[in-house]
């Protein structure tokens, strides 16, 4: 049937922009789109139904033409550059960076063995997976609770101010954030000031490693839980008014209104965008981790991304920064694929159909 | 990493191994060219990225030096101080030090460190100075507190700036190798007599110049140092006067007066993060160039991270943080870039360290609205109070650098900005370098020349990033500052030794490029609480293992063949 492939087809193009940071697959998976195509051929089709289909749908993939080279020069090619985890690599061999990688010695497996023998490594990953279970429990369900929350409101007006003040931090800067945050809660901040002037002891929340999960997180639903109702309430928006109605003459209350209609209704939502946040898992956010950092010190402050990135840009021992940063691409994919199994298995769609 | 992995070949297959001195020469000799040799198959061609050059071979580079003489300072330098000068500057009859324009009117861009907030591109203090050395000089000035952050990124693309100014404490990790692999030899334009053609630039002294050799070449323009600390601790004098503090003497008076003073209800803590003070106190080899971390002890080579004084230092540190007498703001770190002279200005805390050029900088930005405002000096002391023993740092700390890539015109523009900021005290040159405009950023108060606000954002690093004079301090509108400033360093001067390398360019094998890297955050982690002191004993001895013993043993060679530092 015509219909469905397409759509299939726009859902094979979307996976390989999700999960950018493949490695030797590459050349694989540039394959295995091809051979995607004439994968159907299992489902009765014949050899010339590609052609006959290739003929029929020419204006579509003339379309996408643009798109599929752009994600593989600035998403495939780069790839290749993963060459250099396996490298002791010296960018500054040559101005050109394909002259450096062809004359950087190869060293093997060097690097993942030191990188697995690194303690600094194994703390950096601990700490990403505690942030991103507790940003898991904590920032997740938010989001969804507002949204629930801004779409009971009738008045237009209301809910049209309450909506421009949620989103209004999402467009300020992580270093705006930071700032704000340490003047409000920071060791000599209003907080901390004003528990002084009653008598009590200072707080400084912002250099605590005990607490910083937390204080992260709580940045995060300040910043970005306003921007993140609104794929919601386009899910809200969408449920036909006439199933509250029906419920409501069934002798529905609010609440199961709510669990029976609406709840469904976001079911979809909610779980594709918690496989893409799975698979999203190892990256809890670099910017705002990175100026905070040296705050609460390595031990707390380091994850993955800074990982990489204090070994690859402040070292510049690229090779073992590129070796970590490879490990991860490979973890989340696993990660993309597992968390999509399970939406399968609960009965979603998640990212992509078999 | 395998130790003994070769290391990244260098730009050329020079036949040299790791020999250093002699080798250079030939080195260099064979730098003129061809691809580099994958590793595996040369696997020789180590020697002109890493040791040293000294001696006869540095002769031979370095640039003539031909004294200047313009003016003769008030306060000549010594024990390694700067040159003062404090009387007054009848800015009427300055003197020419660059009668001919040298530049041609080309354009050279400069990435270079700015500490505070970069004033835009078409200032008129940029755009007189490019008049005056007939070159567009366009900035892009980068924050300086985290520009070790930027440098190696910006060195491994393909859009290196003519010229990249590098701080001596920046070199870490493989940006030396960067340095000698992306940067103009300046040779053919400088060494011997061609100097004289910049006669501003043949005044530099030749310990600075010496400092320039890398890899063999002469690469770099400096900017001349007084070798006494450049760290001074600087406290708010007016306060302590008005409140009857007295100015510690010992390091148990230090924590003292910090108690005293704190006062958190009151937003007022005592100090800032000592710690660059108190490897000062507790005589802890320098931290800057990694050269310097090594000293002959008892006939055998010792880092700093090895010494108890080292740990003894960071203890120290990590008790005022603990004790709650430093400003909250300073746990940050420098990953946010915290400004500490508004808060040190607003009474927040009343003692931190810094370069000796805030000495001045904070009392000239604070003159206008805030009058009252004293800032000075405090001498060290040893860790029981008695004289300090101090480490003489670098001749030079700050280099500018020319891309390679450059044409012969750049390079030669380049030399000409050079050669006007490197004018010495009483020429045109240097008040413009210094003061920028008359009547636009400084005025002319009571006979000497008194910066404005405009003057103190706009004249402020930048352009004294390429190459300066003999180092100088001279500031006409606070001599008392410069009297301070100079009788500080030469205290202090009397107290300071040099470490065994002191005044050498040293290129350690890239294969040891990151064996220190982490060190300083360890340090900050374990001054913050973070990290504990037997961290860093771990760190040290897995230092050792990973290669600082075999590092040790490749300083004890370059040590036997070129003899301790000149002392």
């Amino acid at each position: 049937m015509s219909h469905s492939t397409v759509p299939r087809d726009g859902a094979e193009a979307s996976t390989p922009a999700t999960t950018p940071a493949q490695s030797g697959g590459s050349t694989g998976s540039t394959g295995s789109s091809t051979g995607s195509t004439g994968s159907p051929r299992g489902r009765g089709a014949g050899r010339a139904s590609l052609r006959h289909r290739f003929r029929r749908d020419r204006v579509l993939i003339l379309m996408t033409l643009p798109a599929v080279v752009l994600v593989l020069v600035f998403a495939y090619l780069p790839i290749l550059g993963n060459v250099v985890a396996f490298q002791d690599y010296d960018p500054y061999l040559s101005d050109n960076g394909v002259v450096s990688i062809l004359n950087s010695p190869f060293v093997g497996l060097d690097n993942f063995r030191r990188m697995f023998e690194d303690p600094a490594f194994w703390n950096a990953v601990g700490n990403t997976l505690v942030l991103f279970s507790v940003q898991l429990l904590l920032f997740f369900p938010v989001p969804v609770l507002v949204a629930l929350l801004i779409n009971s409101v009738v008045r237009p007006r209301v809910r049209a101010v309450a909506q421009a003040v949620l989103y209004l931090p999402h467009f300020f800067s992580w270093v705006l954030v930071v700032a704000v945050f340490q003047q409000m809660f920071g060791g000599a901040g209003m907080l901390s000031q004003l528990l002084r002037h009653h008598g009590y002891d200072g707080l400084d929340i912002m250099t605590d490693p005990d607490t910083f999960p937390f204080l992260l997180t709580a940045q995060s639903v300040w910043k970005d839980a306003g921007w993140g109702i609104i794929v919601f309430l386009a899910a809200l928006a969408s449920v036909p008014t006439d199933l509250y109605e029906a419920a409501a003459m069934d002798g529905a209350g609010r609440w199961r209104r709510m669990w029976h209609v609406t709840l469904p209704a976001l079911r979809p939502v909610i779980a594709l965008l918690l496989v893409l946040r799975v698979g999203d898992a190892l990256t809890v956010g670099f910017e705002q981790i990175l100026l905070q950092r040296d705050a609460v010190g390595t031990d707390a402050g380091e994850v993955l991304d800074t990982f990489v990135w204090w070994n690859g840009v402040r070292n510049q021992d690229f090779g073992y920064a590129a070796a970590a940063g490879l490990v991860k691409g490979v973890v989340s994919i696993g990660l993309v694929l597992a968390a999509n199994k399970v939406a399968h298995l609960m009965g979603e769609q998640g990212v992509y159909k078999k | 990493m395998t130790p003994n992995a070769a290391p990244s070949p260098s730009g050329s297959p020079g036949p040299s191994r790791r020999g250093f001195l002699a080798s250079t020469a030939v080195a260099t000799a064979a730098v003129a060219g061809g691809m580099p040799l994958l590793a595996a198959c040369g696997g020789a061609d180590k020697g002109s990225r890493e040791g040293t050059t000294s001696g006869k071979d540095a002769k031979r580079l370095l640039p003539a030096y031909v004294a200047g003489n313009v003016v003769t300072p008030d306060i000549p330098s010594k024990n390694g101080s700067s040159m003062g000068f404090t009387a007054k500057l009848d800015v009427a009859t300055l003197k020419t030090s660059v009668p001919r324009k040298l530049g041609k009117g080309g354009k050279v861009t400069v990435m270079s460190p700015f500490w505070g907030s970069p004033p835009k591109q078409d200032n008129p203090y940029y755009t007189s100075m490019n008049a005056l050395t007939g070159v567009d000089v366009r900035w892009r000035n980068q924050d300086g507190t985290t520009y070790d952050q930027k440098l190696g990124a910006v060195l491994a693309s393909s859009d290196v700036p003519d010229v990249v100014v590098v701080p001596g404490w920046n070199m870490m990790g493989k940006i030396p190798s960067a340095v000698i692999s992306k940067f103009a030899d300046l040779g053919p334009y400088l060494s011997g007599d061609g100097v004289k053609d910049y006669p501003n630039l043949a005044a530099i002294p030749t310990d600075a110049w010496q400092r320039s050799l890398f890899g063999g070449k002469l690469m770099g323009l400096p900017m001349p140092a007084s070798y006494v600390t450049n760290i001074v601790p600087l406290y708010r004098q007016d306060v302590f006067q008005r409140e009857g503090y007295r100015v510690p003497t010992s390091p148990d008076e230090f924590t003292a007066l910090c108690k005293d003073i704190t006062n958190a209800r009151a937003k007022r803590w005592a100090c800032g993060d000592m710690k660059w003070t108190a490897f000062n106190i507790w005589g802890v080899f320098p931290g800057s160039d990694k050269p310097l971390w090594w000293n002959l002890v008892d006939g055998k080579l010792v880092n700093r991270v090895e010494t108890d004084a080292y740990l003894e230092a960071l203890e120290w540190t990590r008790k005022l943080f603990a004790a709650g007498y430093v400003h909250p703001d300073f746990k940050l770190g420098k990953s946010q870039a915290t400004d500490p002279s508004a808060k040190f200005a607003a009474g927040e805390f009343l003692i931190y360290n810094n370069d000796i050029s805030s000495w001045y900088g904070q009392r000239a930005s604070q003159a206008t609205q805030n009058p009252d405002f004293r800032i000075w000096g405090m001498d060290l002391f040893g860790p029981d109070g008695g004289d300090p023993t101090l480490w003489a740092a670098e001749p030079a700390g700050i280099f500018a650098f020319v891309n390679k890539k450059a044409p012969e015109s750049v390079v030669r523009d380049v030399l000409a900005v050079a050669n006007v900021t490197a004018a010495p005290y009483g020429t045109k040159e240097w008040m413009m370098t210094n003061y920028g405009v008359e009547g636009t950023h400084y005025t002319i108060k009571n006979g000497v020349p008194v910066k404005n606000d405009r003057g103190n954002n706009e004249v402020n690093n930048a352009f004294v990033m390429i190459a300066s004079p003999a180092s100088t301090l001279a500031h006409p509108d606070f001599p008392d500052i410069t009297e301070g400033q100079v009788a500080w360093q030469q205290k202090m001067g009397g107290f300071t030794r040099k470490t065994s390398f002191w005044g050498l360019q040293i290129t350690e094998p890239s294969r040891y490029a990151n064996l220190a890297s982490n060190f300083e955050q360890l340090e900050d982690d374990i001054a913050r609480g973070h990290k504990k002191i037997s961290d860093m004993q771990r760190a040290v001895s897995d230092w050792k293992r990973q290669g600082g013993d075999k590092l040790r043993d490749w300083y004890r060679k370059l040590l036997d063949e070129n003899g301790p530092a000149a002392n």
